[in-house]
């Protein structure tokens, strides 16, 4: 019973296979959860502008375009009709228009390239199986609303059919399926060509070739002056996904077409950040801008500035769930009963020193005299007894410091000391006080709870997902049982996880196809340097994991482009506006580690905007040139003048 | 169905011994491998003769060799003739003009091409030349076990035989014919570097996916090494796992004709990360397939050298061209 209503919810996760039932099961509008600040969801159909959708891998962006292509669409609009009683084209004239979602893969990107044919050729072919390419998915969308008995007959056999065919060079055609075989045939020519070229050095020769715009502007033209359907204002509007991918002849492509969209004919273009290799157009000196052809919309924001982001997890996390029978039959669709909604520090804290509690003592010893050390100490929480230590060594006597304690423990806020005690201990300082207690213990800290593993994905959904789905696994080949009867997940499976995934990530990095090594020892050193950070005992810089650098002044010219590189794969995230890398400081950009890698290098997955390590261009060069390179001239002896206590946070709610 | 019948032997079989004939060309590619040149040692052990000794070398490995590198022991072994093809181990267009200018080395010749030491992507290249520019029926494939592979950050841990980032590429002359809405499927034979199957996993995002394990491998271990290193590809709810004989690429090519008659009407993409006879067979079947695409990772460079010493040596009989007529064919 259990083995067979069991799976993995979060295994399966790629949106480009999902079919579009399963779009529509998996579909959570972000909108609902108010991610974006910068887009209304009738701005994806009624926008005038072009829109580029930036955002790392994993964040949503393939659904999201999905969610809006026209097969997806076209379901919810027989539902309409069914439900409303009305014709499915309604359904798309109250959207504002139709999504054709358009996905080249790498691989057959990548073929236009090479074999000593020169570039501009290249750009030629590839303007012309593009241009087929957005054809043929119109003539799939006509075809598909015509079969819904909503076109016109007369209109489409004497006008529509005609000026295509003739369009696209064949009279003969006489139905949309001959003009689907006709697009067909064509884009065959193109990949017979791809198969060929490398055994034999022919010219491209196509039946009929295709300039840029000539079908994709050109068919809905036809369909707007032909189709009553199409004669108000539905928009056309293309979804091109992967867009990073394009080489840069082919991106030069879709520039062009960003620069010369129509009213009726829009862009929605999907990207990594950073996914610009030029900003160029196909024949003129000219260039697109921000701002003039687009606007930008960021998925993946560095700063969860509110509860939208943790609720969004757990229902995208409900959907999967009750895609597992026993799950759904249990009521156990909450993430956040398997994952716990917190960690637990103190009793963490207490596992870590069980077996040699005087071990803090022997630490400090050099520097605090036993006796008033002994007068501080609390056996039942050793983050009260270090913080206690961490006071004494700032100058408080130890009998004031335990004074504070007490007070605290009491609750009584009237007295000024408990309420700087509580500030110091919940707002402040105990995760720090965790990482110090780890490292003068020498073990790892633990990453679990569905607060740690939300920031841990770094506002990229795909870590979450697959945080959960690594969870989930350990979990069911170490205690099925408690898994799916109890829908318990320990915290040792879970830190399993987060390490495995953290690592892995890191991996990653060394793949990425350009700079991929340089982003590698990139992140590698940067961690190092945030790990000594999190090894102070004093507790001067607490969780210090951003950086602030100019990185236009970045050179070579190699470590700038890692440097891009390393936005693009999300290795780094830049925060959303400038900010003061320290108080009293100039307003700067700042750049976080992505805090996936935090398992990997025992470092603070919030980020508390206390202090940005400050980085030269050489220390950029260094970073991605150097294996293990030495973090101590990057961590100041001395604490800046700065007041720290400005800097606060709950640590399990709001940054 | 088509189906190999296959030949496969030891090339140290006594049978083949007994039957052993000379070689009129004999395609090899230099390298500094420990096997490199096993075959030529061992056909030269048994007094075959080679008449044309095609010899392939990358710019990209005479860089990188090493003094005292076994690299020129080719030489040892004697030749009528040998003709070098110097050309790029990332371009193999780039073989072309001199392939061509030496046709007549091929053309109705008996070819025997040793892929121990090519890269997959160029061997795939070479068979497909030689199958449709020169017309080929059947060649004669040799390849050399290797002993063990060179694991340098231990078994467990990722086997790496390039370095540098990767670029997944389809291989030249095998990017196939997707039709219009075609179920993708992704058969996977599974090496042991498990990002690059994830790699290829998410460029070609396909609705289906089959896992292909060498089993039995060269060594018992093999199996279980792979299986870990592609866990997370393996575990995805989506993915089939299924075992094919690691050194035998007749087995292969059965396999993916039966994953595409099972599911007919799809676009059957191969990624051939294993060994190399499982790629021979995948390049089989491709060549038979010529609607199926073929992917892999494109390196920067590859190491010097990946494997240690030797096991056996296979000739496996090759034909380029089936005889459908009565069902299945073999040479």
């Amino acid at each position: 019973m259990m083995r067979d209503s069991y799976r993995n919810p979060f295994s399966g996760t790629n949106a480009v296979t999902l079919d579009d039932q399963a779009i529509l099961v998996y579909w959570c509008s972000p909108f609902a959860y108010r991610l974006f600040s910068e887009i209304k969801e009738n701005d994806i159909f009624e926008d005038p502008n072009n829109i580029v959708f930036m955002g790392g891998r994993s964040t949503g962006k393939t659904m999201f375009l999905r969610y809006w292509s026209f097969p997806v669409q076209m379901k919810l609009a027989q539902n309409f009709k069914q439900s409303h009683g009305k014709k499915v084209f309604e359904y798309f004239k109250m959207m504002g228009g139709i999504g054709y979602y358009i996905r080249v893969d790498g691989l057959v990107l990548r073929s236009f390239s090479g074999f000593g044919i020169d570039i501009e050729k290249w750009n030629s072919i590839f303007v012309h199986y593009l241009e087929l390419i957005i054809g043929r998915a119109y003539v799939e969308s006509i075809k598909a609303i015509n079969d819904e008995g909503e076109i016109d007959q007369v209109e489409l056999q004497s006008q529509f059919i005609p000026q295509v065919a003739s369009l696209v060079g064949n009279t003969s055609v006489k139905n949309l399926e001959g003009l689907l075989n006709e697009l067909d045939a064509r884009i065959r020519e193109v990949d017979v060509y791809r198969g060929n070229i490398p055994f034999y050095n022919e010219e491209f020769r196509p039946k009929i070739g295709f300039a840029s715009q000539s079908l994709s502007f050109g068919i809905p033209r036809i369909a707007k002056r032909t189709l009553k359907v199409f004669k108000d204002d539905t928009k056309f509007v293309l979804l091109i996904d992967e867009y990073e991918n394009f080489l840069e002849h082919q991106q030069r492509v879709v520039n062009t077409m960003l620069r010369f969209t129509t009213s009726d004919i829009k862009l929605r273009i999907g990207m990594r950040l950073e996914g610009f290799r030029t900003t160029s157009m196909i024949s003129s000196d000219d260039f697109i801008k921000e701002g003039r052809e687009y606007r930008k919309v960021v998925f993946e924001e560095v700063l969860i500035k509110d509860q939208g982001y943790q609720d969004f997890l757990r229902e995208v996390s409900r959907k999967r769930l009750e895609g597992v029978r026993i799950f759904k039959e249990k009521g156990k669709t909450n993430i956040v009963e398997f994952l716990s909604n917190s960690e637990d520090l103190e009793q963490e804290a207490v596992e870590i020193v069980s077996k040699n509690p005087n071990k803090i003592l022997d630490f400090f010893n050099k520097h605090i005299p036993s006796d008033s050390m002994v007068m501080v100490q609390h056996k039942a929480n050793p983050l009260l007894g270090l913080l206690n230590i961490l006071w004494l060594l700032r100058g408080v006597s130890p009998e004031e410091t335990r004074h504070a304690m007490e007070k605290y423990l009491k609750g009584d806020w009237q007295d000024e000391k408990a309420k700087k005690y509580r500030m110091d201990y919940i707002d402040k300082y105990k995760l720090s006080l965790m990482f110090v207690l780890c490292s003068i213990y020498r073990r790892n800290k633990k990453y679990y709870s569905f607060n740690t593993f939300s920031f841990l994905s770094s506002g990229i959904i795909g870590n979450f997902i697959e945080l959960c789905r690594r969870a989930f696994q350990y979990a069911e080949f170490e205690d099925k049982e408690g898994l799916v009867v109890h829908a318990r997940i320990s915290k040792e499976q879970q830190n399993k996880a987060a390490m495995d995934v953290s690592e892995s990530e890191l991996q990653q990095l060394i793949r990425i196809e350009e700079h991929g090594s340089r982003i590698y020892k990139f992140i590698c050193n940067l961690g190092n340097v945030f790990r000594d950070f999190h090894k102070d005992e004093r507790i001067r810089y607490p969780e210090t994991n951003q950086f602030t650098v100019d990185s236009n002044t970045i050179a070579p010219e190699d470590c700038r482009r890692a440097f891009s590189a390393a936005i693009k794969w999300s290795a780094i995230q830049r925060k959303s506006r400038l900010q003061q890398p320290a108080p009293g400081k100039h307003l700067r950009d700042i750049f976080t580690i992505n805090r996936i890698y935090c398992p990997s290098f025992q470092i603070s997955y919030r980020t508390r905007g206390g202090y940005s390590v400050p980085l030269l261009p050489k220390d950029i060069e260094l970073f991605m040139s150097n294996e293990n390179v030495d973090s101590k001239p990057f961590v100041p002896k001395k604490k800046d003048d700065q007041d720290d206590d400005q800097f606060t946070m709950d640590l399990f709610g709001k940054e | 169905m088509r189906q190999v019948l296959y030949d496969m032997r030891l090339v140290v079989d006594s049978r083949e011994h007994e039957s052993a004939q000379d070689i009129e060309t004999f395609v090899l590619a230099a390298g500094s491998d420990y096997r490199a040149y096993e075959v030529l040692r061992k056909l030269q052990s048994r007094g075959i003769c080679i008449r044309n000794l095609i010899l392939f070398e990358f710019t990209e490995r005479l860089e990188q060799i090493e003094l005292g590198d076994s690299y020129g022991d080719y030489s040892r072994f004697v030749a009528d003739k040998i003709v070098k093809i110097g050309c790029s181990i990332r371009n193999p267009k780039s073989s072309l003009g001199d392939l061509l200018s030496n046709q007549s080395a091929f053309i109705d010749r008996t070819v025997s091409l040793d892929i121990s030491c090519f890269t997959k992507p160029f061997f795939f290249y070479l068979l497909k030349l030689f199958k449709e520019r020169f017309r080929l029926q059947r060649i004669d494939v040799f390849y050399t076990e290797p002993l063990s592979y060179l694991f340098p950050r231990g078994i467990f841990s990722s086997y790496h035989s390039t370095l540098g980032p990767l670029t997944i590429l389809e291989i030249p002359g095998f990017s196939g014919l997707e039709q219009r809405g075609e179920k993708r499927i992704l058969v996977i034979l599974l090496g042991f570097d498990g990002d690059l199957a994830r790699g290829i996993n998410e460029d070609v995002s396909p609705s289906e996916v089959v896992a292909v394990n060498g089993f039995p491998g060269y060594a018992p271990k093999f199996k279980d090494i792979s299986l870990i290193a592609n866990e997370k590809l393996t575990s995805d709810r989506d993915v089939v796992v299924v075992y094919s004989r690691a050194n035998n690429p007749f087995e292969v090519f059965n396999l993916l004709e039966k994953i595409s008659i099972q599911s007919s009407g799809a676009f059957i993409n191969i990624a051939p990360l294993g060994t190399k006879p499982m790629a021979l067979g995948a390049c089989l079947f491709a060549l038979h397939n010529p609607s199926s695409r073929v992917v892999y990772p494109f390196p920067e460079s590859y190491l010097r050298v990946t494997t240690d010493r030797c096991w056996n040596s296979w000739k496996y009989e090759i034909p380029l061209v089936l005889d459908v007529s009565n069902g299945n064919n073999g040479p």
